[in-house]
C-alpha cells in the first residue's frame, strides 16, 4: 500500500465560524494504482489532493505515503518531501513564463545534487515521453495549452516523484488536447507504473482511471 | 550558480521595471560619489596640510587684507623659521563662467614653503625670472589647454587691482605633490598685482615655516601678539585649521551635503521597496508553484532578496561608474577646480556599491519575507 489516510479532517477557520471540508476521511491506494476523485464542486476534493501533495495539512488524523507520516511535517522537512515525493499538475499548467520549457521542467531538478548534464539528460528524456522534445527551447507563450501541459506533466515526472497529483489537468483544455493529456497520464501509468491520484469533474477523464472515488460534503460515498 | 541563472531570468522579467529601478539606484549612487568627492576634496586639503606652516590672517575675516609691515614684524617671533605670503586675485579668464582661483605670491618665498608644488628647475626659474610670468595647476592646464609660452589675459575681478586687464605669460606647468596644493591654480607674482593696486602692499594671508609643530600654538599667539589693539590685528592658525575655516565658509557642508545623499537613498530604497514589491504580488501563483515544487521558504526568500540586490547593484555599477567617469574626468565642472583633490576615490565608489547592495538588501526584505511565508494553498486559491 502507497497511500493510507486513517481518519482525516481538514476544517478551514472563516472569520468565527469554523467550516468542515473533510470529515474523517479514511482511503488507501496501493502503488501503480490511477485513481480518479470525484466531486461536486466544494465537496473537498482538491484539499484531499493538496493534503497528499503536503501543501496543507489536515486538522487531524494520519496521512501516510510510501511508509512516511506527514501529517506532522514542519514547512521544511514538507518541501524536502514533496520535491522528492510528489509530481503536481495544476489545471492551468503554471508554467514560469520566463523559462523555456526545458528550464520549466529543469526546475524541480535544481534542488537536487545532480550535474548539469545529467539534469540534460533527466529533462530531454521527460520532454520526450511527453511528445516534446523539440520544444524545449520554447517559451510557455510559443506553446498551445495542450503543450503547456504536456510541458508541466514533464516537470512534474523529471524527478521520477512516487506520486503523481493532477488537478483537473484537462479542466482547461480543449477536448482533442484532453484526449491526450489522459492518454498520456495512462501511458504514465501502464507503462511507466506511475501512481496517480486525479481530481476531475469529467466523467469521461475519470472513465480513463483504474479506479474511481466520489466524494460529497467531506466524504466519500458510492458511486 | 545554477540558481542565480534562475534570479537573472526574474530579473529580465519587466525589463523596463527593472532598467527604470536600476537607473533609479544610480541616480542615487552617482549624487552619493559625487557629494562625497566634494566633501572629501575640502578634508584632503586639511588633512594633507603641514605641521610647521601656519597661515596668519585678518582677524575679522579672510577677505581683508593686512599691510606688508607685518612681514617684518613676524619674521621677528620666536620659531619662525621662514615667511612667505599670497593674495587672492580673483580674476575673470574670458568669462565669469571659467572659475579659477588665482593667487598673486610672492614666488620665491612661495615655492620655498610649498615644496609640493613641483615645477622643472627650467620652468621654476622662468618663472622667477619673468614679472608678468605664471605658472597653472597641470588639472587646470589640462581644463584650459594651457601650455607653457601662453599667454593669459585676465580680467580684474576685485576693483583694488584697478580696471586695466592683466596679462601673463605661463612659465610653468606644476604638478601636485600632495593634497594641500591643488592642481587647478594659477599663481604669479605678488609685485606684478601689487604695483597696478590702488592700495599698495596689501597681503592677504602669510604663510609662516615654524621650527617645531610641537609649538605652533604658542607661535601662532606670539604672532597675534604683536598686532593686538592695532588697526589690522590678526588670527593665525595651522594650515590645518585654516583649510577647515577656509571649507567652512561654505556653511556646514558635511551637515548639508550628507543630508542630501541621505535623502536621496531614503527615497530611492522607497521605490526600489515598491517596485520589488509589485514584482512579488505579481508572481504569487510562481511562488506558490515553486513551494509546491519543493523550494524550501529560504530559498525563495534568497530569489526575491536576490533579485532585489542584483537589480539595485547593477544601479550601483552604473552609477559608480559614471561618478568615476564623470566626475573624475571633471566633464561636468562641478567645483570649477575650486576644491583641491577632488575626485572619486575607489573607497567611495565601493561604499557607493555597499550602498547599492544595502537599498537591494532592504527594498527586498519586506517582500522575499512575505514570499516565503505565503501559504501555498491560498496562494494558489487566489488565482484559480
Amino acid at each position: 500500500m502507497l497511500i493510507e489516510l486513517r481518519d482525516v479532517t481538514k476544517m478551514y477557520k472563516r472569520d468565527t465560524l469554523e467550516v468542515s471540508v473533510l470529515d474523517r476521511v479514511t482511503m488507501s491506494v496501493d502503488e501503480g494504482q490511477f485513481l480518479a476523485l470525484m466531486g461536486p464542486s466544494g465537496s473537498g476534493k482538491s484539499t484531499l489532493l493538496n493534503l497528499l501533495a503536503g501543501i496543507d495539512q489536515p486538522t487531524s488524523g494520519s496521512i501516510r505515503i510510501a511508509g512516511a507520516e506527514i501529517a506532522g511535517l514542519s514547512e521544511r522537512q514538507l518541501a524536502g518531501w514533496r520535491a522528492q515525493h510528489v509530481g503536481f499538475i495544476f489545471q492551468l499548467y503554471n508554467l514560469i513564463p520566463v523559462l523555456t520549457a526545458f528550464e520549466n521542467v529543469e526546475l524541480p531538478l535544481l534542488l537536487t545534487s545532480l550535474s548539469k548534464k545529467q539534469r540534460r539528460d533527466h529533462v530531454m528524456t521527460a520532454l520526450d515521453i511527453v511528445g516534446l522534445h523539440d520544444r524545449s527551447g520554447h517559451y510557455p507563450r510559443q506553446l498551445s495549452g495542450g503543450q503547456e501541459q504536456r510541458v508541466a506533466i514533464a516537470r512534474a515526472i523529471v524527478t521520477d516523484p512516487t506520486l503523481l497529483l493532477a488537478d483537473e489537468p484537462t479542466g482547461d483544455l480543449d477536448a482533442k488536447s484532453g484526449q491526450d493529456i489522459l492518454t498520456l497520464l495512462q501511458r504514465l501509468n501502464t507503462e511507466f507504473r506511475k501512481t496517480i491520484i486525479m481530481v476531475t469533474h469529467d466523467p469521461h477523464a475519470a472513465e480513463r482511471a483504474t479506479r474511481v472515488l466520489h466524494l460529497e460534503k467531506g466524504t466519500f460515498v458510492a458511486a | 550558480m545554477k540558481f542565480l541563472a534562475l534570479i537573472f531570468k526574474s530579473a529580465r522579467r519587466s525589463k523596463r521595471r527593472t532598467a527604470l529601478t536600476a537607473l533609479s539606484v544610480a541616480i542615487a549612487v552617482f549624487l552619493f560619489a559625487s557629494l562625497r568627492a566634494v566633501l572629501d576634496g575640502f578634508n584632503a586639503g586639511a588633512a594633507g596640510s603641514s605641521s610647521t606652516r601656519i597661515i596668519t590672517i585678518r582677524s575679522t575675516s579672510l577677505i581683508f587684507a593686512m599691510p606688508s609691515s607685518h612681514a617684518n614684524a613676524i619674521r621677528g617671533v620666536d620659531g619662525v623659521r621662514d615667511l612667505s605670503w599670497a593674495n587672492w586675485f580673483g580674476g575673470i579668464y574670458k568669462d565669469p563662467q571659467n572659475f579659477f582661483a588665482q593667487f598673486a605670491v610672492d614666488a620665491e618665498s612661495y615655492l620655498r614653503l610649498y615644496p609640493e608644488i613641483l615645477l622643472t628647475p627650467d620652468e621654476k626659474q622662468a618663472f622667477l625670472d619673468d614679472r608678468t610670468g605664471c605658472v597653472v595647476g597641470d588639472g587646470l592646464a589640462r581644463t584650459y589647454g594651457f601650455k607653457v609660452g601662453d599667454r593669459i589675459v585676465l580680467q580684474v575681478g576685485i576693483p583694488i587691482y584697478g580696471t586695466q586687464d592683466f596679462t601673463f605669460t605661463v612659465r610653468g606647468i606644476y604638478r601636485a605633490g600632495g593634497t594641500a596644493v591643488d592642481n587647478q591654480s594659477m599663481m604669479f607674482h605678488w609685485k606684478y598685482a601689487d604695483e597696478r593696486a590702488i592700495e599698495k602692499g596689501q597681503i592677504g594671508w602669510f604663510v609662516e615655516e615654524i621650527d617645531n609643530p610641537d609649538r605652533s600654538a604658542a607661535i601662532a599667539l606670539a604672532i597675534d601678539e604683536k598686532f593686538t589693539n592695532t588697526p589690522y590685528e590678526t588670527k593665525t592658525n595651522t594650515e590645518q585649521q585654516f583649510m577647515a575655516s577656509f571649507a567652512s565658509m561654505f556653511g556646514n557642508l558635511n551637515l548639508l551635503l550628507g543630508s542630501i545623499a541621505f535623502a536621496v537613498v531614503v527615497t530611492t530604497l522607497f521605490v526600489a521597496a515598491n517596485t520589488m514589491a509589485m514584482s512579488v504580488r505579481e508572481r504569487t501563483t510562481e511562488i506558490a508553484v515553486m513551494r509546491t515544487l519543493g523550494f524550501p521558504s529560504q530559498t525563495i526568500f534568497f530569489f526575491i532578496a536576490g533579485e532585489g540586490m542584483l537589480i539595485s547593484l547593477l544601479g550601483g555599477v552604473l552609477g559608480a561608474g559614471l561618478a568615476v567617469l564623470l566626475v573624475n574626468g571633471e566633464r561636468l565642472g562641478i567645483t570649477g577646480g575650486f576644491v583641491p583633490a577632488f575626485g572619486v576615490s575607489p573607497r567611495n565608489a565601493l561604499t557607493g556599491l555597499a550602498i547599492s547592495a544595502g537599498i537591494g538588501l532592504v527594498a527586498g526584505l519586506v517582500p522575499a519575507t512575505l514570499a516565503s511565508r505565503l501559504k501555498i494553498v491560498d496562494a494558489l486559491r487566489r488565482v484559480a
